[in-house]
């Protein structure tokens, strides 16, 4: 015992040794408060008020307004209202097919195959790219005008207009580049939980006469699960958050918003004749918020089931 | 305790530095001191400038820091190049940061103090402009007594410069964007005059796609180029813009009605008929590179493409004209456009001098016209001339100059996202989804009517 109080950091004494724990994690928290936190906090009250966002504009409280505008107002209403669809459509599909690509892709290069880390690293390149940079290679890579894919298309007969064309179709490309750009890091944490898994459950399964579905659903699956939530909840989150790669590829383009767009722009100024209206964009990000905060709790709900069920 | 005391006074200092780095920038202060000695003096200083996007433009500025270094040492001129579309949010973050010190303004439709408030608004408009943002918030320096204001013309600086009497920002030239480039050569090849109304445009363009060659492009990739290219066609039918904005206001112009109607019926053909396929993966210089490869037969775009494509192709034998979209010869002879860049000084510049020696230096008779000469611009001082290619063919028409409707347009609280009519061309297919042009007609005056009606 007088070792272990000699080698604490802060001394013997009791009342310090009591402190100590909690003094050491203030700057942590004060971080967190500054960063974090903070600014959240800041974005809730900003909703209420029609702040410019400029400094030393003059900042109204305005109630519900923001709010009322977002949801109610004119035909404009509709279009916020499309965004937030379009927003957890692009979530469901981004989470579906990232998340089953993910887990194809690492159930292959979990196998002793020749190449198989440059295939790894070949599927997570994509991941330290930065978001421009993707974007402008699917830009060039999607161009109408003798860009490889429409070359592709042209040898059957057929051509798009990709990125620029029919907002659907945009939207689905976005989808497309999304996932490329996000698959390696589900993949990734897939290969590290299968490796995790002992190698003993699978030799005394095929003992036991075991086929490769049973393998897979019977080890596989349920030894997975800490990987599988945790890709399940960033993906669901990632997607709902993902803004960035839709400015980049197709701009401001009516019928392809999500939210995380519409906030920027709102926010920033964008389109012809732009202006500054950050509290409207806060009142925005607040609705994403829930937006994320409603779907994470229930999926975050659903995995501790799936952890209890399969982990207990 | 002498280690305990060791700890703690450790992370005190942590916290001092980190309260430090949080609070104000003790060595800018002390710059805004000495930046009063002005330009010319020995001090070391660094003005930040920020600067939009353009080719030409960018190497004429990169040109003019060069002789502002020379001629005034110890003054660094940090210019940031910014994409046109992300302008606005450079401003906000910038200015608001006190991390500029004078501003290329040349956000959304690059175009000065336009899309201001009316009175026929009344209070339904969707926000203030952000040029009127800025000056209220009071991050743009009071320009009116500076005696380089008066080299420029008094219309341009009441219209494209000044707030409740006040000037805060110096209009740097006039574009119009109404017209359209024309590829002489290709006509003559097919044995095409060029088009002086909307049925010439269009058997124009049969004759030319018949012959293997395309009538237009623009840099649809970009958006704008669609409906900016368009531009001339909605000038032709109305020939008032302001009034054109005023009526939709008050609901006596609609766009699924008469002349309305119409301009959206003629958009389809353009979007539809007259561009080129693939012209949605083409940038908006990209556009005029391609141009200039001299396939294609007419570019209705802004004046200000002539530098690049005489960059691009200095053999290219092109003209501008109109963009021919009436049937009657004299409503076609109109350049509909803009007051384009300003120039603007941070209120909180830590260098007032500095920065007021610089756009001095800019706006100086001799060097607003090598501006000129570089950028192409129709000009705002009195004593310039636009001496170019372009020059020569717009000068017959700069009398029938007239400020355009994307000026005055600003869409009505809750309006929805197909208001602005005036953007029609880029939402039929291939650039979006529509394909019948009553229908958008009618949705577009919906959208527009439920902000009316807020």
């Amino acid at each position: 015992m007088a070792i272990m109080q000699k080698n604490y950091l802060f001394g013997s004494a009791g009342k310090w040794r009591r402190l100590t724990p909690l003094m050491l994690l203030i700057p942590g928290v004060f971080l967190y408060l500054l960063i974090a936190l903070g600014p959240s906090l800041a974005t809730s009250v900003y909703s209420f008020t029609d702040a410019s966002g400029l400094r030393g504009a003059a900042v109204n409280w305005i109630g519900l307004d923001n709010y009322r505008e977002f949801l109610f107002e004119g035909l404009a209403s509709r279009d916020n209202i499309d965004a937030t669809l379009r927003t957890l459509r692009f979530s469901v599909l981004v989470t579906f097919i990232q998340f089953t690509l993910g887990l194809i892709l690492a159930l292959l290069l979990n196998q002793k195959l020749k190449g198989r880390t440059f295939f790894r690293t070949l599927f997570f390149i994509p991941v330290i790219l930065g978001v421009v940079i993707q974007g402008l290679m699917w830009k060039l890579f999607l161009q109408p005008r003798g860009g490889p894919m429409a070359t592709i298309f042209d040898w059957f007969g057929t051509q798009s207009e990709f990125l620029g064309g029919l907002p659907g179709q945009a939207f689905n490309w976005v989808i497309v580049v999304q996932i490329w750009a996000n698959v390696g890091v589900t993949m990734v944490i897939f290969l590290a939980g299968m490796q995790t898994i002992s190698e003993d459950l699978y030799e005394a399964a095929r003992i036991d006469g075991a086929d490769g579905w049973q393998l897979f659903k019977s080890i596989t699956w349920p030894q997975l699960t800490p990987a599988i939530n945790t890709n399940f909840l960033l993906n669901i989150i990632g997607s709902l958050q993902a803004w960035q790669l839709f400015l980049v590829l197709i701009g401001y383009k009516p019928g392809t918003q999500v939210l995380g767009y519409l906030v920027y722009a709102e926010g920033f100024g964008q389109g012809e004749s732009p202006a500054f209206r950050q509290g409207f964009a806060a009142a925005a990000s607040i609705v994403l918020f829930l937006l994320v905060l409603v779907i994470g709790f229930a999926a975050n709900r659903y995995v501790s089931w799936r952890e209890d069920r399969y982990m207990a | 305790m002498k280690h305990q005391r060791r700890v703690w006074t450790t992370l005190f200092v942590v916290f001092a530095l980190v309260l430090a780095a949080c609070g104000s920038d003790s060595t800018e202060s002390t710059d805004a001191g000495t930046a009063t000695t002005g330009a010319g003096s020995a001090e070391e200083v660094t003005l930040r400038v920020l600067a939009h996007q353009n080719p030409t433009f960018v190497a004429y500025m990169e040109d003019f820091n060069s002789r502002f270094q020379a001629a005034n040492p110890g003054v660094t001129v940090a210019m940031t190049v910014v994409g046109q579309g992300d302008m606005a949010s450079a401003i906000n973050t910038r200015t608001s940061a006190n991390d500029v010190d004078v501003i290329d303004f040349c956000a959304g439709s690059c175009s000065a103090f336009s899309n201001g408030i009316l009175d026929y608004m009344g209070d339904n408009y969707g926000e203030k402009p952000v040029w009127q943002q800025l000056i209220e918030a009071g991050l743009l320096m009071d320009l009116t007594d500076e005696p380089f204001v008066a080299n420029f013309d008094e219309i341009a600086i009441r219209d494209a410069g000044t707030f409740n009497d006040r000037v805060y920002a110096l209009p740097m030239g006039r574009v119009t964007y109404s017209g359209m480039f024309v590829n002489n050569d290709l006509l003559a090849e097919v044995g095409v005059a060029i088009p002086a109304t909307w049925s010439d445009l269009v058997s124009a363009c049969e004759a030319i796609k018949d012959s293997g060659n395309e009538c237009m492009t623009v840099g649809g990739g970009d958006t704008w180029p669609i409906f900016v290219g368009a531009s001339g066609l909605l000038g032709s039918i109305f020939p008032d813009q302001a009034a054109l904005a005023e009526g939709l206001w008050a609901g006596d112009i609609k766009w699924n009605e008469g002349k309305g109607l119409e301009a959206v019926e003629k958009f389809q053909v353009f979007s539809t008929e007259m561009l080129e396929s693939g012209v949605t993966g083409l940038g908006h210089d990209e556009a005029t590179a391609r141009y200039a490869g001299g396939d294609v037969a007419f570019m209705p775009t802004g004046m200000w493409q002539a530098p690049n494509l005489e960059s691009f192709e200095p053999t290219f034998d092109w003209t501008y004209v109109p963009f021919p979209g009436s049937d009657t010869v004299a409503d076609n002879e109109y350049l509909w456009g803009k007051y384009d860049m300003s120039w603007m000084v941070a209120a909180d510049t830590p260098h007032p001098d500095v920065a007021m020696a610089y756009l001095a230096a800019l706006a100086d008779t001799t060097e607003y016209q090598t501006y000129l000469d570089a950028v192409g611009f129709l000009p705002t001082q009195p004593t310039a001339s636009l001496n170019s290619k372009l020059g020569d063919a717009v000068a017959d028409l700069v009398p029938a100059y007239r400020v355009g409707l994307e000026q005055y347009w600003v869409s009505p609280s809750g309006a929805g996202q197909w208001a602005d009519g005036r953007q029609a061309a880029a939402w039929f297919a291939p650039f979006n989804e529509w394909t019948d042009s009553t229908e958008l007609a009618n949705q577009i005056q919906a959208d527009l009517d439920a902000g009316l009606s807020g």
